[in-house]
């Protein structure tokens, strides 16, 4: 039985969708079918985790029952090993909140019957991308995917740019999936099988100059799905545009299909491949990724903008931890991917939240909106928290990990180059505070603008897949050593396990019979420690003990000595009043300096000027490079292409 | 809890806030004199706050105009209880040479109570530390009234 | 019986050592003593060692006056949270031989747990909604982006060093920093640690936002920045915070840098019977490490204060990620090769 669930789970999606097709006109049903094409996938998967993530199985499902035949795998095959199971499970996650919150979010909107549909869709394409064990099969998924994002981004197409930004996407990503196909054409031409398994037995020993193209042919693919440097600005103008569940899918979600197939790609087909240069290339591309795109958000003035540059530096990271080829520094990778989504998703949602009250995200027009939203609030620092990788939560559970990977690899290898990438990460996450404190600072404190006076608090609906997400930041903080233990370490074992995974698709022996053995001794020894736990009861304890102290000292008590003295000098002085009089006046408004206080918010664009002084050339160098002009961009994918097919002849 | 300690610490840490209504600038720069090397007024734990927020002593300069009036009036509410007012110079308490010119509004003691009055145009150094000293009990003793 | 005593005695470290009550009795008077060397170097007589304490508690009995702008419950709330993390941090530092709490935080996280008293302060400035605290905050994190830097890189140094010989390649915990030192010297005898401790003694008044890097608190021109708008006892939590961070960033050092002395102090009791030995040695290591942040409190505090004059914000930040961060550049690199 537990074999069928894979077809299962990205059956439901694409039924779900259909079924919204015919029955969608009736909210109603509508909610109810989109609300179980969510819920029973993420169901179908988590019971999975058992056999697959601590029986280390694997699940193979042949389409049609067409198991392999004399060696060769004919049939489409979808397989679960702790890999697949564990982007399965993000993406299961995400969907299922990003549903959630479209109920109430997306219910203004026209042509819902038609949101919903391709929202489905999109997920069934990612989801048929993580667990499926065929190259082709995987390319349609792509093509499922990336045309159901294409539309979704343009779903507000009366909002400026969503057309724009539609189109852009449509050009690089076709040139994306024209990669992944031709990478898919070459490889067949070479081992005459698409199936996985077989082509992680087959490849290893017959590394050629037509295999390597096409692992850069396929690797440019999933970078434009992961939206890496130089494909970032796309993710900048489709987040800005599309509504904030579609971020989330696409932020939290789609980038994390391009994720997969670079990490199956480089450690399962590849993986005799050089490994310390295709190491470079991962980490090369991982750095740039993460502190251009932590820059690039600094500079931003519009929220969910903002966003989209971080997920880019966040995926950054990613590939940094994956690329260093050690089991620690695939573990924290996939630990910090499973966290952007959560984070990442959250901060979208937020994002959204404000955009449904009040109509902008612009940060130069907002402000204070945390009296009037104070549960968003509260969800927003949640996740700005855990981005910025403030314990405890858990963007630095997966950060620490990442930068005890990179200096531990760094000392292993004696390069130095490694030193760099930590300093990177480092310096990387004080950035995205930075950037998190100017969104706090100009959204939801400084002080709230005239016309934003009559804003609520958003649905209860709304609130709960935000609640869902903060829930799961905070848990995934607290509990690193579960998640490690039941998550990530298996998929960083599935990772380093190829033989395993062939022998369980194609048959026992099958690896063997090629000559493989698995690569590394796999190792999650890291050098420092942290126990969330038990800061967080130290934390609590001393809060205490401060707040019995400061209670007992009536910190915040307005001293009965106020009212007297005010009453006794209203008596005492019996002249005549001038203009606003009484100095009791004016006792709470802010202080200007004397001046009555007005509307001045400190926030916005230009907030930490001290530090774009310092890299005014730098800011203005990348202000001209993106010109918004969709040639350069499709330029710049065909350059990128370009060096990665030339950088793997050199080193093949 | 801590109440004796409290009081007793008023008296030892009296922050200032300076606000000019209006002065010739004399008596400001004697009011700096006063945290000079010379006459050291941290000793006795006098600073200069920055905001009213944080003050307990508000020293009053200038004749108080009309333009100055209101600002004078809301900073002087923005400093929280315990506080003491202080006008120093001659000009916030009567006038002096501006007596009677349309743009004036003082003295300051029309609008609010002032507990400590330092004369002179301007008052030397000693004699601002001397009406400090003075505000500084005064504010021991409305903290000690307070239960 | 014995969970009960440990649960007490876990208490106590919390409460009185190295938590709270020493961790507020000794950085007030650290900065009263800041105070006094200030004033001494300009020939003033100063005001009274204790005067931190007056302040403190002349602030508890001040009116909390919550501006109507604000939001109540972060405005209120961010103190408090900051103190308590400060002090929580202060515990994870060893006192030579003393550690009250090894195996919760490394030396990474202690870096990334100096960040919440920071976060704590601005987002109180962010809450109270004052255009003063607003520019002080946005300067307030661009020091920090500035420190940050170089910090992360002394870490790395010290963190590779001790690593090197200890045959592990790299060590994090600051206990084994610690232990290390005392069995085989203080770090800053060796030359290739110089260069960091000179960037190590350059950050903490970058940290602790004294003279020259206090453009976040500037108090002539943007009434204090960030605590524009407290009052009252909220203030005062915030005036302990600052004086527990002046603690735990000069601790840090002694730690960092100066753990071998603990070394000698055990060699002066060797002829007391173990028991003794450990009670006087506590003692003896509580009064030297004070005595240590006095002298580093000096030289990097007070004497700046003294003679220098407020940097802005974007020299500031230059100067940090140029001269400081070059000077730790250069120990990371000599320790990366082994010297």
């Amino acid at each position: 039985m537990m074999q069928h669930y894979p077809i299962l789970a990205i059956m439901t999606y694409f039924l779900g969708a259909f079924l919204i097709v015919i029955f969608g006109k009736n909210r109603t049903v509508r909610n109810a079918v989109g609300f179980l094409a969510t819920a029973v996938p993420l169901c179908l998967l988590i019971t999975l985790v058992k056999p697959v993530m601590m029986g280390g199985d694997i699940i193979a499902y042949w389409m049609g029952g067409r198991v392999p035949a004399g060696g060769y795998a004919i049939g489409i095959a979808l397989e679960v090993d702790a890999l697949s199971l564990f982007f399965g499970l993000l993406v299961a996650t995400a969907v299922f909140a990003a549903m959630l919150y479209s109920f109430s979010y997306m219910s203004h909107d026209d042509n819902e019957p038609q949101y919903y549909t391709l929202f489905l869709m999109l997920c069934g394409g990612v989801m048929g991308l993580v667990l499926s064990g065929d190259l082709f099969n995987m390319f349609i998924m792509v093509e499922i995917l990336t045309f159901a994002a294409v539309a979704l981004t343009a779903f507000r197409n009366s909002v400026f740019g969503a057309l724009e930004a539609a189109f852009k996407y449509l050009v690089v990503g076709s040139i994306g999936s024209s990669c992944i196909l031709a990478g898919t054409i070459m490889l067949y031409a070479q081992a005459h099988t698409l199936n996985f398994a077989q082509l992680s037995a087959m490849i290893p020993g017959n590394l050629n100059l037509a295999t390597t193209v096409a692992y850069a042919l396929l690797f440019i693919g999933f970078c434009t799905k992961a939206f890496l440097v130089p494909f970032h600005p796309l993710a900048a103008d489709a987040h800005g545009a599309a509504p904030a569940p579609v971020s989330v899918l696409i932020s939290g979600v789609l980038t994390k299909s391009g994720l997969y197939g670079i990490i199956r790609l480089t450690y399962i087909l590849f993986r005799t491949m050089n490994l310390g240069t295709v190491q470079f290339w991962l980490v090369f591309l991982g750095s740039v990724s993460m502190f251009v795109c932590v820059t690039m958000a600094l500079a931003q003035h519009d929220f969910k903008r903002l966003l989209a540059f971080h997920s880019i530096s966040q995926i950054g990271y990613v590939l940094t931890a994956a690329g260093l080829a050690t089991a620690l520094g695939v573990s924290a990778g996939l630990y910090h991917a499973m966290n952007h989504t959560l984070f990442k998703g959250l901060l979208f949602l937020c994002a959204g939240a404000v955009l449904h009250e009040t109509g902008t995200t612009d940060l130069d027009k907002l402000g204070g909106l945390s009296k009037k939203m104070p549960h968003t609030t509260v969800l927003f620092l949640v996740g700005a928290f855990s981005i910025s990788g403030i314990p405890p939560f858990n963007g630095f559970a997966s950060k620490w990990l990442i930068y005890q990977a990179a200096y531990q690899k760094g000392v292993e290898s004696g390069n130095i180059g490694f030193l760099l990438v930590t300093i990177c990460c480092l310096v990387t996450s004080t950035l995205t505070l930075a950037s998190f404190v100017k969104v706090t600072q100009s959204v939801f404190f400084g002080q709230l603008p005239k016309e934003y006076e009559n804003v609520r608090e958003v649905s209860f609906g709304m609130r709960l897949a935000m609640g869902l997400l903060a829930l799961l930041c905070i848990v995934t903080g607290l509990f690193p050593g579960l998640v490690t233990t039941f998550l990530t370490e298996p998929a960083a074992r599935a990772v380093f396990g190829a033989n395993h995974y062939i022998n369980a698709m194609m048959g026992a022996g099958y690896a063997e019979s090629f000559g493989l053995a698995d690569m590394l001794p796999v190792s999650f020894y890291s050098a420092g420690v942290w126990s969330p736990i038990s800061w967080l009861c130290l934390l609590m304890i001393m809060l205490l003990a401060v707040a019995i102290v400061a209670v007992s000292s009536k910190y915040d008590q307005v001293s009965a000595l106020a009212k007297t003295a005010a009453a006794a000098e209203a008596a005492a002085v019996a002249g005549p009043r001038y203009g606003s009089g009484s100095p009791a006046e004016g006792k709470y408004e802010l202080f200007f300096g004397g001046e009555e206080s007005v509307y001045s918010q400190v926030g916005g664009d230009d907030m930490f000027w001290g530090f774009k002084h310092n890299w005014r050339h730098y800011f203005s160098f990348m202000h001209n490079l993106h010109s918004g002009i969709v040639n350069d961009y499709a330029l710049w994918a065909v350059i990128a292409l370009a060096l990665a097919m030339l950088y793997a002849m050199i080193i093949l | 809890m801590f109440e004796k300690l409290i009081t007793e610490s008023t008296g030892k840490s009296p922050w200032l806030f300076h606000i000019n209504a209006g002065s010739c600038n004399g008596c400001d720069i004697e009011l700096v004199a006063v945290l000079t090397p010379r006459y050291d007024a941290e000793r006795l734990g006098f600073k200069l706050a920055g905001s009213p927020r944080q003050a307990d002593i508000v020293v009053v300069t200038g004749p108080v105009t009309k333009q100055s009036l209101p600002r004078v009036l809301r900073a002087i509410s923005q400093v929280p209880e315990p506080r003491c007012i202080v006008t120093m110079g001659s000009c916030p308490q009567s006038g002096n040479v501006f007596r009677g010119s349309y743009s004036i509004a003082g003295p300051l003691s029309k609008y609010v109570h002032v507990d400590v009055d330092v004369a002179g145009c301007a008052p030397k150094p000693e004699a601002v530390i001397d009406g400090l000293a003075l505000a500084t009990k005064i504010l021991m003793e409305k903290r000690g009234q307070k239960k | 019986m014995t969970i009960v005593m440990d649960g007490l005695r876990y208490l106590a470290y919390i409460l009185i050592f190295p938590g709270f009550l020493f961790c507020f009795l000794t950085g007030m008077l650290l900065c009263g003593i800041d105070r006094k060397l200030v004033a001494r170097m300009q020939k003033r007589i100063g005001p009274p060692i204790l005067q931190p304490f007056y302040d403190f508690f002349k602030l508890l009995g001040k009116e909390t006056i919550v501006p109507a702008a604000a939001n109540r419950t972060v405005f209120l709330l961010a103190p408090l949270v900051g103190l308590a993390a400060q002090v929580v941090l202060q515990l994870f530092i060893p006192v030579f031989h003393f550690n009250a709490f090894r195996g919760v935080a490394d030396v990474i996280v202690i870096l990334y747990l100096l960040l919440i008293p920071a976060l704590s302060v601005i987002l109180g400035a962010a809450s109270s909604g004052s255009p003063y605290a607003g520019v002080g905050l946005s300067r307030e994190m661009v020091t920090v982006l500035s420190v940050e830097l170089p910090l992360v890189l002394v870490l790395l140094a010290v963190a590779k060093t001790v690593g090197n010989a200890l045959g592990t390649g790299l060590c994090f915990s600051l206990t084994d920093i610690v232990n290390y030192q005392i069995a085989n010297g203080s770090l800053l005898t060796r030359l290739s640690m110089l260069p960091a401790a000179a960037a190590m003694l350059l950050i903490i008044p970058g940290e602790t936002g004294s003279h020259p890097f206090d453009a976040a608190e500037a108090e002539t021109e943007i009434c204090e920045g960030m605590l524009a708008e407290y009052s009252g006892a909220p203030l005062a939590v915030y005036k302990l915070s600052h004086a527990v961070k002046l603690l735990t960033m000069t601790s840090l050092f002694v730690a960092l840098f100066l753990g071998g002395i603990g070394g000698g102090v055990m060699t002066l009791l060797s002829g007391l019977s173990p028991a003794a030995a450990g009670a006087i040695g506590l003692v003896l290591e509580i009064l030297i490490l004070f005595l240590l942040c006095v002298v580093l409190v000096a030289v990097c505090v007070s004497l700046l204060h003294a003679v220098t004059a407020r940097l802005r914000i974007e020299q500031l930040f230059k100067y940090y990620w140029t001269v400081v961060t070059g000077l730790a550049a250069v120990s990371v690199v000599l320790a990366w090769y082994g010297l």
